[in-house]
């Protein structure tokens, strides 16, 4: 069952289970590590907007904003704390730890209780937990949520217990392309968090990186995979837990080959944001188009790091919540939505450097994640996994023709130099 | 750097190119903000800067696209340099393997850039003459042959950074006729633009 699955922390090995970093007492929620800038239509304002402070939120990492962003940042926190006494409710009424099994099998039911009903229970818990997720999962209920819905709990049930150790002892010592350019790399995630630039954090997240890179040869180490685990190892708090979501995340949640080789898997989701764009948002596309804006120059770093660069950690993680839970097309809605939400000054705007500025503005100070993720659902409208799944395999041919003549292209000139 | 009021600024895009770890990053860091800092956060895809620069009574604005060094992405790079007016080919003076994925670079650009795109060999990290691995002679005369201009830069100290960009502004104002749109060079009249101003997005 899934409560064995969920490993407690008085085992035996420390390095696997200890909790790695610990979440500031004094902390403020909701985070960038980005300076902080302000949007152009703010600059005129009082003296009072432009005081910047700086303080460390809740997942550690140094934020430098004006007042306004610190009273967001307090409401969001008041919201987070809301939706935990909602989360400690629904459990009062359907049992402990209910949310880690929302597909119950019917063998457990048999002559007790009727497959309909327990097929009832089963859907009424799905749909709660859906709503639940969506309005926010509580950061100290993460790690055990996003290990059952994404599936990385039933996927580490799959291998015996002490597959990461193994693994990582398998890679000690041993030098490969990928661990040269994790080495490289250690130092230039996230540099200013705190945990994240210490030895300890370092290790932890080299280790992730390197086991994972000899797990899966074809995808090895790609830049953008730094960002993403350094943030899991700080939300999954224990380094096989985050190991565990990488992979699922890698080799279930998004679109196959995002990250190997040519990164074709992320060119395919390139080209259905822009036909997605085309759809939802008519008007901006054709604008940009005109301008000879490709969206892609700004948007592709958003799919390969989930925005974990882009918007502030509270945002980005909620963002992530429902990546985990419903899969990769709430990445289209987000990448949609920050597009969306600006169309009037977009569509006002002539140069591709304003355009740049006035996209990455807006996502950087997305403070408030329910105002954001309401809108990115409701404004944008449903898009079914179905229609987007039809919609990269149509892609996939263009884009692996495209790939294919780069390759032939590229190679004819080295045999004539 | 001062520059009249009702001067005519040039768009150029301008896109840098080279290995992971070749100092891209940081040469865009110290012409855009006059810094330099030891550990860069890794690009992903590219990052877009701004910066304007004066060149006797003209004015090019940089658009600069930093790119990802990593392999794997270069399938990306096309997007990065189509229309680009000038591009920086970046090294590392201290790591062969980087001025030979300097080379390829070259030849891609001349094979799929534009014929008109001003090209510059930066051979980075030029403070580390002890461990210098790659002669300047054998970068001058590849240069040369490959008609780039060419030049050693260190963006931690500085040298030639600012110098590289402002000869590259230099060619682009000489070279092209500013109704020429296919270069990358546009030509726009915004006479009230604080000029010699600096953005960026460093995403």
């Amino acid at each position: 069952m899934f409560s064995t699955q969920i490993r407690d922390v008085d085992d035996f090995n420390p390095r696997r289970r200890r909790t790695l970093w610990n979440t500031p007492a004094a902390s403020m929620l909701t985070t960038t590590t980005h300076t902080i800038r302000y949007p152009t239509s703010r600059k005129g304002h009082a003296s009072a907007h432009q005081l910047s402070a700086k303080f460390e939120d809740l997942y550690g990492f140094m934020v430098e904003g004006n007042v306004d962003d610190v009273n967001v940042l307090n409401d969001v926190r008041e919201k987070i704390r809301e939706q935990g006494r909602v989360w400690w409710a629904v459990e009062a009424s359907k049992g402990a730890n209910w949310y880690l099994q929302p597909r119950i099998s019917s063998n457990g039911g048999e002559g007790v209780i009727s497959v309909t009903s327990l097929k009832l229970s089963v859907l009424t818990n799905t749909i709660t937990l859906r709503r639940l997720i969506r309005k926010g999962v509580p950061p100290v209920l993460r790690p055990k949520v996003w290990l059952s819905v994404s599936g990385a709990a039933k996927k580490r049930s799959t291998v015996p217990e002490t597959y990461y150790d193994e693994l990582i002892r398998a890679t000690e010592g041993k030098t490969t392309p990928a661990t040269l350019q994790i080495d490289h790399d250690l130092p230039r995630t996230f540099p200013c968090h705190p945990w994240l630039n210490s030895e300890d954090g370092q290790a932890a997240l080299r280790r992730v990186l390197v086991g994972y890179s000899f797990r899966d040869s074809e995808v090895g180490y790609c830049q953008g995979l730094n960002y993403v685990a350094a943030l899991l190892l700080l939300v999954m708090k224990t380094e096989e837990d985050a190991f565990w979501m990488l992979a699922v995340l890698l080799e279930n949640v998004l679109v196959n080959d995002c990250y190997t080789d040519n990164l074709s898997g992320c060119h395919v989701e390139q080209r259905v944001f822009k036909d997605l764009l085309a759809k939802k948002c008519p008007r901006i596309a054709a604008h940009l188009e005109a301008m000879g804006f490709d969206v892609s120059l700004v948007a592709t770093e958003w799919f390969l790091c989930l925005f974990s660069k882009t918007l502030p950690s509270e945002t980005t993680l909620r963002v992530w919540d429902v990546l985990f839970n419903e899969g990769a097309k709430v990445l289209f809605h987000v990448a949609l939505a920050i597009f969306k939400m600006r169309e009037e000054d977009l569509l006002r705007i002539q140069h591709i450097g304003d355009v740049i500025d006035i996209l990455q503005t807006t996502a950087h100070h997305l403070y408030d994640p329910d105002e954001f993720l309401t809108f990115a659902f409701d404004k944008i409208g449903s898009m079914t996994t179905n229609t987007i799944t039809k919609e990269r395999k149509k892609q996939e041919t263009v884009v692996m023709a495209e790939l294919d003549q780069r390759i032939r292209r590229l190679s004819s000139l080295k045999m004539d130099g | 750097m001062a520059a009249n009021a009702g001067n005519k600024i040039r768009n150029a895009k301008l896109v840098l190119l080279g290995d992971v770890g070749a100092g891209k990053s940081s040469l865009v860091l110290r012409f855009v903000k006059g810094q330099f800092v030891e550990f860069q956060e890794s690009t992903i895809g590219a990052a877009f800067f701004s910066q304007t620069l004066a060149v006797n009574d003209e004015t090019v604005k940089f658009e600069i696209w930093d790119t990802a060094g990593q392999e794997r992405y270069h399938s990306l790079a096309p997007m990065y340099y189509r229309g680009a007016a000038a591009a920086i080919v970046v090294y590392d003076i201290t790591n062969p393997a980087s001025f030979t994925r300097a080379k390829k670079w070259v030849q891609e650009l001349q094979a799929q850039g534009n014929p008109s795109t001003v090209v510059a060999l930066a051979g980075n990290k030029a403070d580390l003459l002890e461990t210098r691995k790659v002669q300047i002679e054998e970068a001058k005369t590849y240069a040369q042959e490959n008609r780039l201009f060419f030049m050693e830069t260190s963006a931690k100290t500085a040298i030639n950074v600012n110098d590289i960009f402002y000869e590259i502004a230099k060619r682009l104002l000489q070279g092209q006729p500013a109704q020429n749109p296919q270069a990358g060079m546009v030509l726009t009249q915004r006479p009230n633009e604080r000029l010699v101003s600096a953005s960026s997005c460093c995403s």
